[in-house]
């Protein structure tokens, strides 16, 4: 099916937790939601073939991509739960500390405007401790952009999502939970997927700082997000809100057993 | 012969009958002389007639010439022509007063019928009549039109046009004013003529009615197998007792009036009574600390004891699954799957964690898993996994969603077990219809697709052809490419 259940190698991770081969991963009967969105749980633009199933992260988007036309809808929760709860945190990893920070970044053939050096300041100004960037393999690979952030602290990429199955790193949400763990808070411009995450993975929220813009971007999605999840925004949120709201948007409780994941997404037994 | 018998017609449509009219009939006072009137079942009429004294009313000459009951007297002719006043202990009408009527001389209506009825009873006599609702749940999925009949018996039908009470307290108001005081009322499920479930309007008001529900839809199951039906009366069933309106929508009730009450007269009627798939016989009576008691009067003694409490399973499933509850879904399927697992979803009830068998003496399924799969997909119900249309893979998600971790037993080849219904039939084939649209929209998507990978790979080849191999290596090629054709060009000059 598309390409898009490769990216972040979901599909590798789901694998693994059925217990097939994660470097090979069979045809999924359907499309995987690859990131937190406030759609119908489909990329914007995702090229979809009619009557398909859509395997969602939460109830919520199930609903809202039945009242958008996409009734064949399946809850399935986020692959990266899935990755949370088969790797068990371990204490000996050590310490959090600091905050890691996902500047807002926008997909291939998209540019974001702002200003990076007046965000890095209110970064600084606000962080407790030390900061670590986060880019997008996109604004990583751009030498101008990195130097700005590397002045400012460390900086790193979780690797490349992939593109029609190709350079797929399939190790990247392993590398972003174990990011995520090395740090106390998970902050960004935009409420984004990575704030879920980190606050799944046991990180405290905070979402400020300019937003920046999207060339051509329609800004009122964004502003419907700071209005439904209220709760995640500000540079201190009240953790214990934000973390059942992170879970219940990433599909906690619904997660499947090995046995009907395989049966949903139509692997072998 | 009474006069006003039919000489060519046989009754088309089934007698009253079944296990509940018959454990009503033997528990009548011995040595008293009843008038059956109307077609019951010979088995029922056998049961009357055991010391007891009956004369039998039947409007049809061949059925009454085919009656074999010993000391049976049977009298052929039109309800209006019984001239035996004062003549009966008891009148045991329980196929209601339609069919006591035949085409010659004037139809009574009901309340006519009812007082020629009440005629014929001795003071302080005993009538048990059924009165038909029109608008029971068995008229609901009826995909017939009663007012459009064409038996030979149906001269002037009038279904909901009749004059019948409409309601149980009605019932029992129009008899008390007719001098006919109601001493014992139950509503009739699943079907007038064959009730396996009889159960008293203050039990379907105040009783145990989660229970109850679930004997009403086991009830309808049986009695609907196989049935054409518009809508599936086993929901319709349970739906209508547990909302409490399992008395209004009963398709009959069941009155016992006295002419002139005395009192320890009548046959009392039990707050529910109902007959299991296997023959059992069990009544539903309250407890002392407000707990509801099954006690078996026929059947296994394993009846004995507490009515499970709680919901039917099924229906809880299907309450999950519509409200996309899937975690309450899943902890419902383990929960079945661990306890019961052979023990089909319309016979367990769920009170919590505790799972139970609704009637023990009820058959086990070995793919009773499977059977639900197919309720799901087929019934016209939403459910979390809406693009799994197939009943096998159906059962393989629900088994994952149990927690089982070998493959379920297959489903079988066909589920004709069911009630068919027309509604489904509908959804069935709107389902159907989208998936060809979506199929159609699919096939032109992936044609689309198909051509940009083309083009991609006509754009590839062009490269490959291009690299392949280096500068040299091309030049000497295209060379010895030149030489082979000059070569040729001389060959051929020498052969001519």
């Amino acid at each position: 099916m598309h390409h898009g259940n490769h990216f972040y190698g979901h599909a590798q991770v789901l694998a693994a937790y059925c217990g097939l081969d994660p470097d090979d991963p069979p045809r999924i009967d359907g499309y995987l939601q690859h990131g937190w969105n406030v759609v119908d749980g489909l990329g914007a633009g995702t090229p979809y073939a009619p009557g398909s199933a859509i395997f969602v992260w939460s109830e919520r988007t199930r609903r809202r991509a039945w009242s958008m036309g996409r009734p064949l809808a399946t809850v399935i929760g986020a692959p990266f739960l899935y990755l949370l709860r088969s790797e068990p945190d371990s204490p000996a990893d050590g310490e959090r500390e600091g905050t890691i920070w996902y500047p807002f970044h926008g997909w291939e053939g998209q540019r974001v405007t702002g200003d990076h050096l007046r965000l890095i300041d209110e970064i600084t100004a606000t962080e407790p401790g030390p900061v670590t960037f986060c880019l997008y393999w996109q604004e990583y690979s751009d030498d101008r952009i990195r130097a700005v952030y590397e002045r400012a602290g460390r900086v790193v990429c979780h690797g490349y999502r992939g593109y029609m199955r190709h350079r797929t790193d399939a190790r990247f949400l392993h590398r972003q939970l174990a990011e995520l763990r090395r740090h106390r808070r998970v902050a960004s411009n935009r409420l984004s997927t990575a704030i879920m995450y980190g606050t799944v993975a046991g990180c405290d929220p905070a979402v400020y700082g300019d937003p920046m813009h999207l060339t051509g971007e329609d800004t009122a999605t964004a502003e419907r997000v700071r209005r439904e999840w209220p709760e995640l925004h500000g540079a201190h949120p009240d953790p214990g809100r934000a973390r059942a709201t992170a879970l219940a948007e990433l599909g906690d409780g619904h997660l499947a057993s090995p046995a009907e994941l395989r049966a949903v997404l139509g692997w072998p037994a | 012969m009474i006069g006003g018998e039919m000489p060519e017609y046989a009754e088309e449509l089934p007698p009253a009958g079944g296990p509940l009219y018959r454990t009503l009939a033997e528990r009548l006072p011995t040595g008293v002389r009843v008038l059956v009137a109307g077609p019951h079942e010979d088995a029922l009429v056998r049961a009357v007639a055991d010391r007891r004294e009956v004369t039998l009313l039947l409007r049809s000459a061949p059925d009454a010439a085919r009656v074999d009951a010993r000391d049976v007297r049977v009298l052929c002719g039109t309800l209006s022509k019984v001239t035996d006043t004062g003549r009966y202990d008891v009148v045991v009408a329980l196929d209601g007063t339609g069919r006591l009527h035949s085409p010659e001389g004037s139809a009574l209506d009901w309340a006519e019928s009812v007082r020629v009825l009440k005629r014929v009873l001795r003071p302080g006599g005993t009538l048990l009549l059924a009165v038909e609702n029109e608008l029971g749940v068995h008229r609901l999925v009826d995909p017939g039109t009663p007012t459009a009949a064409r038996g030979g018996g149906a001269w002037s039908p009038l279904g909901e046009f009749g004059s019948a009470p409409g309601r149980p307290d009605r019932l029992a108001a129009v008899l008390g004013a007719e001098g006919l005081p109601v001493t014992g009322l139950a509503a009739v499920w699943p079907l007038p003529e064959h009730p396996t479930l009889l159960a008293t309007p203050e039990t379907l008001r105040y009783g145990p009615l989660d229970a109850l529900a679930a004997l009403a839809s086991a009830a309808a199951a049986p009695a609907y197998r196989k049935r054409s039906v518009l809508s599936d009366p086993r929901r319709l069933a349970a739906a209508a007792v547990r909302r409490g309106l399992g008395a209004e929508l009963a398709p009959a009730w069941l009155a016992v009036a006295q002419l002139a009450a005395r009192p320890g007269q009548a046959a009392p009627l039990a707050p529910a009574l109902a007959a299991g798939p296997g023959g059992s016989i069990s009544e539903v009576v309250g407890g002392p600390d407000g707990a509801w008691l099954r006690r078996v009067l026929h059947g296994p003694e394993e009846l004995n004891g507490p009515l499970p409490s709680g919901r039917l399973l099924e229906e809880r499933l299907l309450t999950a699954a519509l409200r996309h509850d899937l975690p309450g879904l899943r902890r419902l399927l383990t929960g079945w799957m661990a306890e019961l697992p052979t023990v089909p979803a319309g016979n367990v009830l769920v009170d919590g964690d505790r799972y139970a068998r609704l009637d023990p003496s009820a058959p086990d399924s070995e793919d009773a898993l499977a059977w639900f799969a197919y309720t799901l997909a087929t019934g016209g119900y939403h459910h979390p996994w809406p693009a799994v249309t197939d009943v096998a893979r159906l059962t393989d998600v629900l088994a994952g969603a149990a927690g089982l971790t070998t493959r379920p037993a297959p489903p079988p080849a066909s589920f004709d077990e069911f009630p068919d219904v027309r509604r489904q039939h509908e959804e069935q084939l709107d389902a159907v219809r989208r998936r060809l649209a979506d199929a159609e929209d699919r096939i032109r998507f992936c044609e689309a697709e198909l051509g940009k990978r083309e083009a991609e790979l006509g754009r590839a080849k062009t490269q490959i052809a291009a690299f392949s191999g280096s500068l040299g290596y091309r030049a000497a090629k295209a060379g010895l490419g030149i030489a082979r054709m000059a070569r040729n060009r001389i060959r051929s000059r020498g052969r001519t």
